[in-house]
């Protein structure tokens, strides 16, 4: 399965890079949205690294949903999704492959608005970079999680269709919220008990939905 | 007497969309080596069934079994069918090549890309291997979907119209083809609208109206010994 897994991700990453369709739009978008949240907003510094959290994940989410929503729909236009579901892989290693795609989709979203961030904010978010990894890692996958699932779902009911946000916007929240604290904390310089919490809260978020992803998955996907 | 394996066993197979009952409860016993053709108008549910033998489609009720196996019991079982729908299901941003070497991989095929160059060369596209699909006919699609279709060598091929869109020498490769697997005790299943390719290859067919199944000699029209009544409405 880990062989098949690796090709299906290597699939989609050749293609995109190929296609050049979905990833430079989303960051565009990402960038666009960061350069109206910290040029419009003239705060100061101690307001900067309470907010820069909270304006970095609505980026990346808003950004990523972008990225997230196309994982199933350019398979089912080229046809080629009834082809994928007649090889001899389960489900879920399917789930599992669109969703280490979305994942890096997210973290080279972040490659360019955290840097950004710091650049137009001043807001030292690389101070701890060991921190700042982890938080991104655990919220991708977390927003990957529930967002690879439902787009599923979403391109199933209306392929050409905007559903994807709608129907993540509620679960992703907590997450979100999650990552945006233990990004304010960061920024502040404060990696004790109440980052680590948020950080755990992310965790367990990650498990419960890349589980319940894995899981669902083949429901979702049902014809 | 031989013993004769199913290759396909369906068992009380039905399917509605909605309130809409496209296909009728029906048994079906497809024997090994057997080519078994599946005629009907537009809309008599054809390509639905075609589907649910091939377990990409979940019936309404009744199960699909491929030599004894159950079609939904586990993903390896896929194994044993190769399927060709109507549309070429290539990557676009995948060359000819990478799109055959990936299902080879999909399928767990020994040397995927030694066995993708000898289908390129045997359906005479080696030249092409580098192209993209947009970048090529819609006939060399469709002769590319048929041996993607036939990479892992499954014993049981089903192929929703494959006639469609293909010019004169592609028909006659297709039957050639088709002549090939029937002589290599493959089994055949197919949809299609023409009579003479249906007299041509088929032992059996199946005639669908109204989502409902009537088995149609097809020894009249070949002039073969007469095969035994294997459909039943369930």
């Amino acid at each position: 399965m880990a062989a098949k897994l690796w090709w299906m991700i290597h699939k989609d990453l050749v293609s995109e890079c190929r296609a050049r369709r979905v990833w430079p739009a989303m960051l565009l978008l990402g960038t666009v949205v960061a350069l109206v949240f910290t040029v419009q907003m003239d705060l100061l510094p101690t307001e900067k690294r309470r907010m820069v959290g909270s304006l970095l994940w609505l980026a990346i989410f808003f950004a990523g949903m972008l990225a997230i929503d196309r994982s199933f729909a350019s398979e089912r236009e080229d046809g080629c999704w009834e082809g994928l579901l007649l090889c001899p892989i389960s489900p879920t290693a399917v789930y599992l492959a669109k969703l280490v795609v979305n994942v890096v989709a997210l973290a080279a979203l972040q490659c360019v608005l955290i840097p950004l961030f710091i650049v137009l904010s001043d807001v030292p978010l690389l101070a701890r970079p060991g921190a700042m990894l982890l938080t991104a890692l655990l919220g991708n996958l977390g927003i990957a999680a529930v967002g690879t699932l439902l787009s599923a779902l979403a391109t199933a009911v209306r392929p050409n269709g905007n559903l994807l946000v709608l129907l993540v916007l509620p679960l992703v929240i907590p997450i979100v919220l999650a990552a945006a604290e233990a990004t304010r904390l960061i920024a502040q310089g404060d990696l004790g008990a109440p980052w680590w919490r948020w950080v755990q809260l992310l965790g367990a978020f990650a498990i419960v939905f890349v589980t319940a992803g894995a899981v669902l998955f083949d429901f979702v996907i049902e014809d | 007497m031989a013993d004769q394996t199913t290759a396909i066993q369906a068992s009380g197979l039905s399917k509605a969309f909605g309130g809409r009952v496209v296909l009728r409860p029906l048994d079906l016993d497809v024997t090994e080596g057997e080519t078994l053709a599946l005629t009907g108008a537009n809309g008599a549910g054809k390509t639905t069934l075609l589907r649910c033998l091939a377990a990409v489609l979940r019936p309404t009720s009744g199960q699909v079994r491929w030599f004894g196996q159950s079609a939904a019991s586990s993903p390896t079982a896929r194994r044993l069918i190769g399927m060709v729908g109507h549309e070429s299901r290539l990557y676009p941003h995948l060359t000819v090549r990478e799109n055959l070497v990936f299902s080879a991989r999909m399928y767990d095929v020994a040397e995927p890309a030694r066995r993708t160059d000898q289908l390129l060369g045997s359906i005479g596209m080696s030249a092409h291997a580098h192209r993209f699909p947009t970048r090529i006919s819609h006939g060399m699609r469709r002769r590319l979907a048929i041996v993607r279709a036939l990479v892992h060598d499954p014993p049981i091929l089903l192929l929703d119209e494959p006639f469609s869109g293909l010019d004169e020498e592609a028909c006659g490769w297709l039957l050639g083809l088709l002549r090939e697997m029937r002589a290599r005790g493959r089994t055949v299943c197919f949809t299609t609208h023409d009579r003479q390719k249906t007299a041509d290859l088929a032992d059996r067919v199946l005639h669908l109206a109204g989502g409902r199944a009537e088995e149609t000699r097809a020894a009249e029209a070949t002039g073969s010994q007469e095969a035994p009544l294997k459909v039943r409405a369930a």
